[in-house]
């Protein structure tokens, strides 16, 4: 009697847990198609605004602004770490922390120095039992709505990396594919390439959105003039390329979690299943020892 | 006759994805209008409105807060900070909007980023009380509103 016992404790406990991952994949799911959206609708700005400074990068000269400085020698680097505030969520923040050291020992080679930039206290967290220089940590939202709160960190990249203490920023983050596959990805933010490569705007492997395709001699009239275009817009660019990061991030990260609370609700399924057998078998030969007991004392009593 | 493709996105969504005929759109240097053929352009926006006309008629009209268009052949972009169309701003609560940031402007006097801040919030609500005070004087009809 005492292991059917146990085992109905087990399965009780079990149960439980399977009620709270059910929930947790719930709500994961609600929260990662509301950040699906969001990141589809910020593609289309963030494309179409990276192919305009792709055509004003072939028209004018673009060493007129420090954004587009590239220096020889990189002597510094900051990364930007956008992680998650909460657990649960498999290797997500692992898999990123990885993926940065893996390129942190590629730049090494070349003796780069590396600072880092936190946002999200999980990546924190992971990064400094790593032993990376953190010389930043922003609070993120759990839910980012506009690139207000993303200001202070672009600012402090800005100075920065035109003060020329950073020879390059990169922007470490979670590339949204699908539901089931995230992929962690290194992105480049400063200086914007002047050799115009295509990909720098766009997530790693999506073709973008919308192509607009003009030929290399087209003119353009620029009001009022590059420098102003430059400074109202440059600053605008970087704010959006850091947002849309952030919400592929998000969205990576609600699936990611959806994902891992499917597969616990999964196994918990299928460990109720086991210890429901188990615990069949365990009162059937309970039972049938009884009656064999019984029958035994009943057939000495006859004789 | 021919057309422009025209796109007005900003970082929240794509407002509109339409063929129109012409457009017209305060620049940082003035009013222009934008018809097929227009040279490219890439130019700054001022805080203001945007009229989308179809054969002559107008027929759309946005208020949006700033940000950058560029004209290609036959296609028109704008890249904007904020967009709204007039049918969806609630006049009272723009006009609400843009006092209180004019209150907050009057006591914070000090901080530079704050005011530079709180005198492009004015500059957006007061844009958005005219689109919205422009949208019901002219009755534009209202066929093209919904959302693509």
């Amino acid at each position: 009697m005492q292991a059917t016992r146990d085992i109905k404790r087990r399965i009780k406990s079990i149960q439980s847990t399977h009620k709270i991952t059910r929930a947790m994949e719930m709500v994961s799911a609600a929260k990662m198609r509301k950040a699906v959206n969001r990141v589809m609708s910020t593609r289309a700005y963030a494309d179409l605004t990276w192919q305009t400074v792709l055509h004003l990068a072939r028209k004018v000269d673009t060493r007129q602004h420090p954004f587009f400085r590239e220096t020889e020698v990189v002597k510094k680097i900051a990364i930007i770490i956008i992680s998650t505030n909460r657990g649960l969520c498999g290797g997500f923040n692992t898999q990123l922390i990885s993926k940065v050291r893996r390129a942190m020992t590629v730049h090494e080679q070349t003796l780069a120095m590396t600072d880092f930039i936190s946002l999200g206290s999980k990546g924190r967290n992971e990064a400094r039992r790593r032993g990376l220089n953190i010389v930043a940590d922003f609070i993120k939202d759990d839910i980012t709505v506009d690139s207000l709160v993303l200001r202070p960190v672009v600012k402090m990249i800005t100075e920065g990396f035109v003060s020329g203490q950073y020879d390059r920023v990169l922007v470490a983050y979670t590339d949204f594919e699908s539901t089931l596959s995230q992929k962690p990805h290194l992105k480049q933010l400063l200086p914007f390439a002047a050799n115009i490569d295509e990909r720098l705007g766009h997530i790693a492997h999506r073709e973008p959105l919308d192509t607009v395709r003009i030929e290399e001699q087209v003119d353009f009239i620029l009001e009022p003039s590059v420098r102003e275009v430059f400074d109202s817009f440059l600053p605008r660019l970087l704010e959006v390329q850091l947002l849309q990061s952030v919400l592929e991030s998000e969205a990576s990260e609600h699936s990611a979690r959806m994902m891992t609370m499917r597969n616990a609700s999964e196994s918990a399924s299928e460990m109720m299943e086991e210890l429901t057998l188990i615990y069949n078998q365990a009162r059937q030969a309970g039972i049938t020892a009884e009656i064999a007991e019984i029958s035994a004392g009943a057939a000495a009593m006859a004789d | 006759m021919k057309k422009l493709s025209l796109k007005i996105v900003t970082p929240e969504r794509i407002l509109l994805d339409e063929e129109v005929q012409q457009v017209s759109l305060a620049t940082a240097q003035g009013q222009i209008t934008v018809l097929p053929g227009h040279t490219n352009l890439i130019a700054k926006l001022a805080p203001g409105e945007v009229m989308i006309k179809q054969a002559g008629v107008a027929e759309n009209l946005i208020a949006i807060s700033g940000g950058l268009v560029e004209v290609l052949p036959g296609l028109v972009i704008v890249l904007a900070d904020t967009a709204e169309r007039a049918v969806e701003i609630d006049e009272a609560r723009a006009e609400a909007a843009r006092q209180r940031a004019e209150e907050l402007r009057h006591e914070k006097l000090a901080d530079a980023e704050e005011f530079a801040r709180l005198t492009a919030m004015i500059e957006k609500e007061m844009t958005r009380v005219r689109v919205a005070r422009k949208y019901k004087q002219m009755g534009i009809r209202s066929g093209h509103i919904d959302n693509k």
